[in-house]
């Protein structure tokens, strides 16, 4: 079984700690996301399962074997950087070749793997350039054979597609997925991109200062965030919230009672964050949504679809609604209709999300 | 690059200023070149008279001929090749993997091995002790002596270590997973990605070795040992010292001057053919294209 396991993983550079005691299982096959913003541990985390970095306390295992103390070479993971790292003083082929030659593995075997996955990644014309001959995205694939010609038992990814235009991120996002689809390698991803979370992951780790926020599948995350910060780090634009109080009936900001599933039970007075995703809004009102009063300050015309940027007392808030060909009439829109099932709670001191009894 | 008439006035003040500039140190610096080399193509006569300014007068190649007739050149100049060649390569064997090891950041004690290091480039020991620890170590009047002494040049391996800690981080890590162990990190990935320093720092080495007269002439005795630098030294000071001798050179076509210059650009040939070969990898941006910051 080629998983991960980080138990009570610590990172401290002096006193100074930045990674407080993870837990986390990657599951053999998985492709597992960090996500979380710069400085939140993530890259340092990755770096310690590569052993880039030392591991201040805590256990770390692959393949059910601890690796503390085991050197980068000898934990057979491999990694794509950041920023490519390719040697460019070698050509495609030499870059590729260059763990295997290392490794001491047979001349024909080097060229026949090399041939094979520079197949996989449509890299065959270029074996024989330089990276400084190549373009983004083109680096971004020699990287990735890099890693993969030595069948790693882990792919380690940090933050691969950052210094790509967004179009080639897109097509790249793909190919990642479509190569890890079809490797099926235990894979752990980096990056401070939500989108390419939501996209890549199979389960996203949340980490924020140091910690876990909480772990998912994407659409876990999405629909049931742990707490404020991830409901506002997941999703684009991120969820609205507004502080309010909850009612016998549900959860009231401002003059606006808003309906929500399950049992408000004796908590009604407490304070509240409530919570509402951009796009699970309505225009038009039916028995089961709760009116918004807006006031609209811009409409972002997206093709298909708009962002409102709006007001509600203090709060800003944007929504998503669809165009239907034309802008013209969401410049009118004076209200926004929520329904009971998509307003989230959570409590306004602690930011965790309330469970309701439904 | 911008077009002239699109330069302001004071701009090409400036330009004009600093082409000129530019030139001056040129002729400058070309200029003594042209003159030794004028003066060991002329005869004995003109150039004691100090008739020759840029070009050889009564064209000869008396001094030449006088020289390289002389045995001891050929022994001497075979010397400085083997102090070239060998210090060089002494030198790099040193200074490359001391860089390295000075540039990593997990080595320990780094932060005082650099400042040992740096601190000799300031005061040394000076000549006598200097000379009496080759003395006790069995190295005066000794080849390999000359060749090991002087194999370790702290400014150098200040150089290359600058160069090193700028290579960034991920060619190192990418290697480290690649499976590389430090020897194979710096050979495979640090040594061809700084050739530009490293060929900077290997002409520094070549020129300095070539041109080594100093230590050489303390430390060697036996006139077979003795290199290029030290044989000019002795033949300028006997040819000035020997007024009979100048003036039985004079007679042959040649003078003291005109041999003097013929040693020198005998001499300098060397270097200026090296140069040429060592050019090519100055040349910039190598680290272009392998990482996007």
């Amino acid at each position: 079984m080629s998983g991960v396991n980080l138990s009570g993983i610590v990172k401290a550079y002096g006193a100074l700690q930045v990674v407080h005691g993870i837990d986390l299982t990657v599951e053999e096959k998985e492709f597992v996301v960090l996500v979380g913003p710069s400085g939140c541990g993530k890259s340092t985390t990755l770096r310690m399962i590569a052993g880039l970095e030392e591991i201040t306390a805590g256990d770390l295992t692959i393949d059910g074997r601890r690796m503390n103390r085991v050197a980068p070479k000898d934990r057979d993971v491999a990694m794509v950087f950041q920023n490519y790292a390719l040697y460019p003083h070698l050509n495609v082929a030499e870059n590729m070749a260059f763990g295997l030659r290392i490794r001491k593995t047979p001349k024909d075997e080097i060229k026949t793997t090399i041939a094979d996955v520079a197949n996989v990644l449509g890299l065959t014309e270029y074996l024989d350039r330089r990276p400084a001959d190549l373009s983004g995205g083109q680096r971004q694939r020699v990287a990735m054979g890099r890693a993969i010609v030595r069948h790693p038992k882990v792919f380690l990814f940090d933050e691969p597609l950052s210094n790509l235009d967004a179009k080639l991120r897109t097509q790249m996002r793909a190919e990642i997925k479509r190569l890890h689809n079809r490797l099926g390698v235990t894979s752990v991803y980096v990056t401070h991109d939500q989108v390419e979370a939501m996209t890549l992951a199979d389960r996203i780790v949340v980490m924020n200062n140091g910690s876990i926020e909480q772990v998912g599948t994407p659409m876990e995350l999405f629909n049931n965030p742990a707490n404020t910060f991830v409901a506002s780090f997941l999703g684009s634009p991120p969820m609205n919230q507004m502080k309010g109080t909850l009612t016998e009936n549900g959860a009231k900001v401002g003059g606006v009672e808003f309906k929500v599933n399950g049992a408000v039970n004796g908590n009604a007075g407490r304070d509240v964050i409530v919570g509402i995703r951009p796009e699970h809004v309505t225009l038009k009102p039916s028995h089961e949504t709760s009116a918004l009063p807006i006031g609209l300050d811009l409409v972002e015309p997206l093709g298909s679809e708009a962002l409102l940027h709006a007001r509600h007392g203090d709060n800003s808030l944007v929504f998503k609604a669809d165009t239907e060909g034309d802008i013209d009439h969401l410049s009118g829109v004076k209200e926004v209709h929520v329904p009971a099932h998509v307003v989230k709670l959570f409590d306004a001191e602690t930011g965790r999300a309330l469970n309701l009894e439904v | 690059m911008m077009k002239w008439n699109l330069y302001s006035r004071g701009d090409k003040i400036f330009a004009i200023a600093v082409s000129v500039l530019i030139g001056m140190f040129t002729i400058a610096t070309l200029y003594p070149f042209i003159y030794i080399a004028a003066v060991s193509f002329s005869s004995g006569f003109a150039a004691q008279a100090g008739k020759v300014v840029l070009t050889p007068i009564d064209a000869t190649l008396d001094a030449y001929g006088y020289i390289l007739k002389d045995p001891q050149f050929w022994i001497s100049y075979r010397n400085t090749f083997i102090y070239t060649i060998g210090g060089t390569i002494m030198s790099m064997l040193f200074i490359i993997p001391g860089a390295y090891a000075l540039s990593r950041p997990q080595l320990k004690g780094r932060r005082y091995f650099n400042l040992f290091i740096a601190f000799t480039m300031w005061f040394n020991a000076g000549l006598i002790p200097f000379f009496l620890n080759m003395r006790d170590l069995n190295m005066l009047d000794s080849m390999f002596g000359i060749i090991l002494a002087f194999a370790v040049n702290a400014f150098n391996i200040i150089l290359l270590r600058n160069f090193f800690e700028a290579i960034p981080q991920s060619f190192e890590e990418a290697a480290r997973m690649d499976g590389a162990n430090d020897f194979q990190v710096l050979w495979k990935v640090f040594v061809p990605l700084s050739k530009p320093a490293i060929a900077t720092i290997t002409l520094f080495c070549i020129v300095s070795r070539w041109n080594g007269f100093f230590w050489a002439m303390v430390l060697l005795q036996s006139e077979e040992k003795i290199p290029l630098q030290v044989f000019l030294r002795h033949t300028i000071s006997n040819l000035s010292d020997d007024d009979e001798f100048s003036i039985a050179l004079g007679a042959a076509g040649f003078s003291a001057e005109t041999v003097t210059a013929a040693i020198i650009v005998c001499s300098i040939i060397p270097v200026l053919m090296v140069y040429p070969f060592i050019q090519k990898y100055f040349e910039k941006g190598i680290l272009l294209g392998g990482v996007k910051e």
